[in-house]
């Protein structure tokens, strides 16, 4: 890594949006490092998802400030994220059931070998992928549709690994999967992180948000309201300041989460 | 010329076994799409293999129509080994051979509840069964290792505290009677040395140490070929040393104990100033690599453990300390030092040195040692035909006396 690891790889200040009435982001800060998994929770409605629009593209912020290497940015666009080094894998997930593996985890970004599309290398390189996050698809060649939920998802993540991002933002990808499926879905979250990635992680689940992240930032009602070590803090802390139990609490560990 | 055909036909068969191993199951046609290799040959393949006994196929459907299923051959009866660290959970299927033919491992957080775990651990264990297409009646029995020590007569863990929550709840119990088969628990540090003492690196020796250095530190003693557990199954209990007596209060209430100065915690501080927050997993990655300060730190953990480690050596006697556990995975960063800090204190036997070498088995070592714990527990398996021969008379003399 010859980048400062001080220098987060993707920094966000102050980043607010509005839909007319609803404040879906107040002020937000994020810092997310390269080599680590930040976790990110909160109710329905907190906010996360549409974080993960503002970052992937989607969505461009009212106001606020997105640095990445320590460099301001603009992101107005899914392919300008792209080009940023960030790789999105939406809660839909958005792979298409007619198409086999290999043209899922290529679509929109195909090889071509002159006019022509060059299917024998992308297959050699869809197969490396997979073998690189010791993925267990059965075929590069299976159609999307006969594949399980936890196949799909792990295929929706190797789709993200083309052209390799430094920063790879997951929304809810445990959720309706079963045990194996999800610990699957873990173990390749821990593969990105090995491999150098920043990796943003949306999920509802407490065991496996503290399973696998290094520090679990909670929304609530679009603010920021509490950062966490994952291997300290206790399930009881971080419900406490998804469901806003203890107020006073949450501010004193707000300006301790700041002082450290 | 047929000489690097044959060769290209063996790589070919190497690939389909090893491609099989890692899916636990699939159709010929996914073989092909995974391995890249034609239908044509992956089916000749398949049936040269069967012929041979290394994979089973049956019929099956993939959307709607008829498929083979390919899975590795396994004898009838399949033992489960789980074993349950503080950060990861590893699932293997394995048969009567000591075959594995299945795994899994799981990420856990920090201080994970029982509840959930175990939970989760059956469900595994009925997806895996599922993966090879077998099901829970096929199963012998359930070995499950813990990072803490088991009473072997009750299978509950013996000392309070080192295991929060995990104190009051017969394991075994819960899991038995959710899966229905026999549930084995045992100390994972007393299975790696069962797995690498009977398949590993120690199993050319009658009395050896497995020592397991992972976030937390133990040593399972095998002496005559057999584990000993010790009275309330704290023997190999290193974790729990004195080795700072000024040091700070363990979990286990005592003052200085080895797991305070060389456990997960204790390693990752003194890098928190240059390093930043890392994980256990990190510091070995870059120990690795050749990062001074990563390395050094696994080092000095090496000498402190080879300390505790030779008064047992001294105690036991043993022909060879194997060395586990996901530390040992920096090989002789490790090692090295904790091999130079044993042979300054135990007696020099001239005939036949300590030996000190890395586990074998490395991370499966715990799982493979509870499959192994399953198969010794569990009469009906026939394992030879002297011990079928034995068995049967066994079983002969009961109906006798009935």
């Amino acid at each position: 890594m010859s980048e400062n690891p001080r220098v987060p790889l993707l920094s966000l200040r102050q980043i607010s949006l509005r839909f007319g009435a609803v404040e879906a982001l107040v002020g937000v800060d994020l810092d997310v490092h390269a080599h680590q998994v930040v976790a990110l929770v909160g109710d329905n409605g907190a906010g996360k998802s549409t974080l993960a629009k503002v970052i992937s593209g989607v969505l461009t912020p009212d106001s606020g400030l997105i640095e990445i290497d320590g460099e301001e940015q603009t992101i107005p666009s899914p392919s300008a994220a792209h080009a940023l080094g960030i790789a999105t894998v939406f809660q839909d997930l958005a792979l298409c059931g007619n198409l086999d593996v290999t043209s899922n985890i290529f679509l929109g970004r195909e090889l071509t070998d002159g006019a022509l599309l060059d299917d024998g290398r992308m297959e050699q390189m869809a197969r490396s992928i997979l073998r690189d996050l010791t993925l267990r698809i059965p075929s590069v060649r299976t159609p999307l549709s006969e594949l399980s939920a936890g196949q799909r998802q792990a295929v929706a993540i190797a789709r993200t690994l083309i052209g390799s991002p430094r920063l790879v933002v997951l929304d809810e990808p445990t959720a309706a999967l079963s045990v194996a499926q999800t610990a699957e879905v873990l173990t390749y979250i821990e593969r990105l992180r090995d491999l150098g990635h920043g990796v943003i992680l949306i999920s509802h689940n407490m065991n496996d948000v503290r399973a696998v992240s290094d520090r679990i930032v909670v929304l609530r009602h679009g603010r920021n309201n509490g950062s966490f070590d994952a291997d300290t803090a206790s399930y009881e802390s971080i419900l406490a300041a998804i469901t806003g139990a203890t107020t006073q609490d949450n501010e004193m560990m707000r300006r301790m989460a700041a002082l450290r | 010329m047929s000489g690097s055909q044959s060769s290209l036909r063996e790589a070919n068969r190497a690939l389909i076994v090893e491609t099989v191993h890692r899916h636990g199951g699939l159709t010929q046609v996914e073989l092909a799409g995974s391995t890249g290799l034609s239908a044509a040959t992956v089916s000749t393949i398949v049936k040269e293999l069967l012929a041979a006994g290394v994979v089973d196929t049956r019929n099956t459907t993939r959307s709607g129509r008829r498929a083979q299923m390919v899975t590795i051959a396994h004898r009838v009866g399949l033992a489960v080994g789980v074993h349950i660290g503080p950060r990861h959970m590893r699932i293997a299927l394995g048969d009567v051979m000591n075959e594995v033919v299945a795994e899994q491992t799981l990420p856990l957080p920090n201080e994970h509840r029982l509840d959930t775990s175990l939970d989760r651990a059956a469900l595994l264990v009925a997806d895996l069964l599922e993966r090879v297409g077998s099901t829970l009646d096929e199963v012998v029995g359930i070995g499950i290792g813990l990072p803490a020590p088991v009473d072997s007569a009750t299978g509950m863990v013996s000392v309070r505290g080192i295991m929060r929550g995990w104190d009051e709840v017969h394991v075994g119990h819960v899991l038995s009677k959710r899966l229905g088969c026999p549930v084995f628990v045992d100390n994972d540090a007393n299975l790696g040395a069962l797995a690498e003492s009977t398949h590993g690196a120690s199993r050319a020796y009658r009395d050896s140490v497995y020592v397991r250095a992972s976030h937390g530190t133990g040593a399972g003693i095998v002496i005559g070929g057999q584990v000993h557990r010790g009275f309330g199954g704290t023997a190999g209990e290193i974790g729990h040393v004195q080795v700072d007596p000024q040091g700070d209060i363990c979990r286990c209430g005592s003052r200085g104990c080895l797991d305070t100065v060389v456990g997960g915690p204790a390693l990752l501080e003194p890098l928190r100033s240059s390093h930043g927050t890392l994980a256990l997993r990190d510091v070995i990655q870059r120990a690795i690599d050749g990062d001074p300060g990563c390395a050094r730190v696994v080092a000095d953990a090496g000498s402190i453990i080879g300390e505790v480690v030779s008064g047992l050596a001294t105690a036991v006697n043993p022909q060879c300390i194997v060395v586990g556990g996901e530390l040992a995975e920096t090989g002789e960063l490790l090692l090295g030092p904790l091999r130079e800090a044993i042979r300054q204190r135990v007696l020099l036997n001239q005939i036949a040195p300590l030996e000190v070498v890395p586990a074998e088995l490395g991370q499966r070592a715990e799982v493979v040692g509870a499959l192994e714990l399953v198969l010794r527990s569990t009469d009906f398996v026939v394992r030879s035909d002297e011990q079928a021969r034995s068995a049967d008379e066994r079983a002969g003399e009961e109906e006798a006396t009935h």
